[in-house]
């Protein structure tokens, strides 16, 4: 137990308080550990981690230190080699792979750091992948829903292109709108606006702040920039697989 | 999801149309040997129309130079007929059953003409010796002798094609192209109608058939006489031997070769199985290649989608929801590759090829239909299997 929750930094606007401090994932004792034939890598250590409800929390640190492994793990993607992950109080252990399946499709939207697009597919259909596997939703509300997400980032113009026919900055943006078409309750973010210019980078900020605060959307984000980090009201500092802040 | 799956496979048009190319290939060789196969599964299984058991066949040959006198030779058949275990002996003309040896023609009554007809000579005791079934009149007899026209039994197939529905006992018929002065040899007078035979072929359909009453005044000239013997059960060998004694007995100067029809019948089915199965065989390797074929590409598409799984994993699908989209996927390609393939089949019923009955064509579309649903599917399951138990943190690694 080297660390419990880091100390929120503060940020510049005055952000919506969740009425209580329910935990939508906890991570405790974390490790995680890679191992190929010749070489072990311990990417996390020991990582003790409550994300609250309604919580906007960045994630810094140097390359290499574990940053996306704490994504996968947050996002169900990945198991940990040793420590227990709760979501809504119950370890992921416990969850059956379809229930998995159904937390991962209805609770989180997940930005991959290299985006992840599938090329056979147009950008709207892209977008519209997760409520692909959403019972109840029809064509249509597929349709809307994928539209409403590319119109906040800004590629509405851009949905019967195909991945290979954009820019990284506006693949970038296509895994964003996808993340979003869900409408989940927690978004996790791998460097969101890594590839994108500071005024489109700082749309993408704008927007993610606007969806914490007028819908209440939890959001883990990766990033390496300082300035960005230190308008949430959370910053959680890496190194080498440990939590050092 | 069927409009997800249909825009995949558009989008991946160049990687699915080997897929589809390889299962059109597959349908029509499918849909070939299965036609056949269907086609002589069938005939197989229809009667023939008359009894090959216990039947056998002489050929009784003048040697060189020698003539065959009308009293010599019924001299002989009185005498194998006398044979005990003999029951009843029928003069005929070379073109026995399942031997390489047919004469056929056709026949025009009042305008209506037949198809290509087997023409049999018969005489009076033909019909017992084959065991021939009377649908109307009678067969031969002793009072046809003073018959001013030529006495004929038809096949069943014969008198459709030639009287329809209408009377055909007593009918005169000619050759379909009598020539300027017809004798009135030439010209067919029906004293009976018979059953469908299949005489030629286990394998073959019925074709329509004639026989022409055998009224041997003069044999002087004949080299060669064509005799049907049913001999009763049991009959071997010894028989065989006696029957060459006897004409042996009669005229030293004739030799006789005794066959058995059902050995006959055996002897030309071979023909007919050893390409059939040759050919069946050499489809099956075909297919089972294909079949590898199919597998090995699905196998590669699926390593080089391990990325999109992952993914599609991470958004929520389950395993099962990834199944069902390769399955769905093969599904839609399977499909068009038969469709294209059932476009090709049905150009065989419609045009009337090897004037098969359309059914034979339609059977084999669904056979070979089936067939390929079979393999695809078959080939499919085990890497949707394996592709729905790829993690979703794949999806973080692979590109
Ligand atoms: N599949 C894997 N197999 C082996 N080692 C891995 C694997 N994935 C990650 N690692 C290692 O785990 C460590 C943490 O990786 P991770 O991707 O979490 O880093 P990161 O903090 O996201 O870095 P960056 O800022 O460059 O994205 C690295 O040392 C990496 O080499
Ligand atoms: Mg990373």
């Amino acid at each position: 137990m080297n660390s419990s929750t880091a100390s929120a930094t503060s940020t510049a606007a005055p952000l919506a308080r969740p009425a209580t401090w329910q935990p939508v994932i906890e991570l405790r004792g974390i490790e995680k550990v890679y191992q190929t034939k010749t070489i072990e890598t311990v990417a996390l250590n020991h990582v003790n981690l409550i994300i609250h409800k309604g919580e906007f929390v960045s994630v810094m640190g140097p390359s290499g230190c574990g940053k996306s492994t704490l994504l996968s793990i947050m996002g169900l993607l990945d198991e940990p080699t040793a420590g227990v992950v709760e979501i809504e109080g119950r370890a992921m252990q416990s969850y059956s792979d379809r229930e998995l399946a159904a937390l991962r499709n209805h609770k989180i939207g997940f930005v991959f750091q290299s985006y992840h697009l599938i090329n056979d597919l147009s950008v709207l259909d892209n977008v519209e992948l997760p409520l692909l596997y959403r019972p109840g939703v029809n064509g249509r509300q597929r349709r809307e829903l994928a539209h409403t997400a590319l119109d906040k980032v800004g590629l509405s113009s851009r949905t019967t292109h195909f991945p290979s026919q954009l820019s990284g900055g506006q693949r970038q943006r296509v895994a964003i709108a996808r993340a979003l078409a869900g409408r989940p309750e927690l978004i996790l973010a791998d460097e969101p606006t890594g590839n994108l210019d500071s005024v489109m980078g700082e749309e993408i900020m704008e927007l993610l702040l606007t969806l914490n605060r007028e819908e209440g959307t939890t959001i883990v984000m990766v990033t390496h920039d300082e300035h960005m980090a230190r308008r949430t009201e959370r910053l959680i500092r890496f190194f080498d697989g440990s939590q050092v802040s | 999801m069927l409009r997800h799956l249909f825009k995949l496979i558009w989008n991946r048009k160049r990687n699915n149309l080997l897929l589809v190319s390889e299962i059109f290939f597959s349908f029509v060789v499918l849909f070939g040997v299965g036609t056949l196969l269907l086609t002589f599964a069938k005939y197989y299984l229809e009667p023939h129309g008359f009894d090959y058991e216990q039947v056998w066949r002489l050929e009784i040959r003048a040697g060189q130079n020698e003539t065959m006198p009308r009293a010599q030779l019924d001299d002989v058949l009185r005498q194998v007929k006398a044979l005990p275990g003999i029951q009843q002996v029928a003069l005929t003309s070379g073109n026995v059953p399942f031997i390489f040896n047919s004469n056929t023609s056709a026949f025009s009554y009042q305008g209506r003409k037949s198809g290509q007809s087997n023409i049999y000579d018969a005489d009076d005791h033909y019909a017992q010796v084959m065991k021939l079934h009377l649908r109307e009149g009678r067969w031969f007899a002793k009072t046809d002798d003073g018959s001013h026209h030529r006495p004929v039994v038809i096949s069943q197939n014969l008198r459709e094609e030639l009287f329809g529905n209408g009377p055909a006992l007593g009918k005169i018929f000619t050759w379909i192209e009598p020539g300027p002065n017809p004798d009135p040899a030439d010209e067919f007078q029906v004293t009976g109608v018979v059953d469908d035979v299949r005489m030629e072929n286990d394998f073959g359909p019925a074709v329509p058939s004639l026989w022409k009453r055998l009224i041997p005044f003069d044999t002087t000239r004949w080299e060669t006489a064509n005799v049907v013997v049913r001999v009763a059960p049991g009959e071997g060998g010894e028989l065989q031997e006696k029957i060459a004694r006897t004409v042996a007995g009669v005229t030293r100067q004739w030799t006789t070769m005794v066959r058995v029809m059902d050995e006959d019948r055996l002897h030309k089915r071979r023909y007919t199985i050893v390409p059939v199965a040759g050919l069946a065989l050499i489809s099956v390797f075909l297919i089972v290649n294909v079949a590898l074929g199919l597998f090995g590409v699905l196998w590669y598409n699926i390593s080089q989608r391990r990325a999109e799984i992952g993914l599609r994993r991470a958004m929520g699908a389950t395993g099962p929801d990834i199944i069902r989209q390769f399955l769905g996927e093969m599904l839609v390609v399977t499909t068009f590759g038969v469709l294209l393939g059932g476009l090709l089949a049905v150009q065989f019923p419609l045009l009337n090829a090897f004037e098969l009955a359309p059914k034979f064509y339609l059977a084999g579309i669904g056979v070979a239909a089936v067939a390929v649903y079979c393999i695809t599917a078959l080939c499919a399951f085990y890497p949707s299997r394996q592709a729905a138990g790829i993690h979703p943190a794949v999806a973080l690694r692979e590109e």
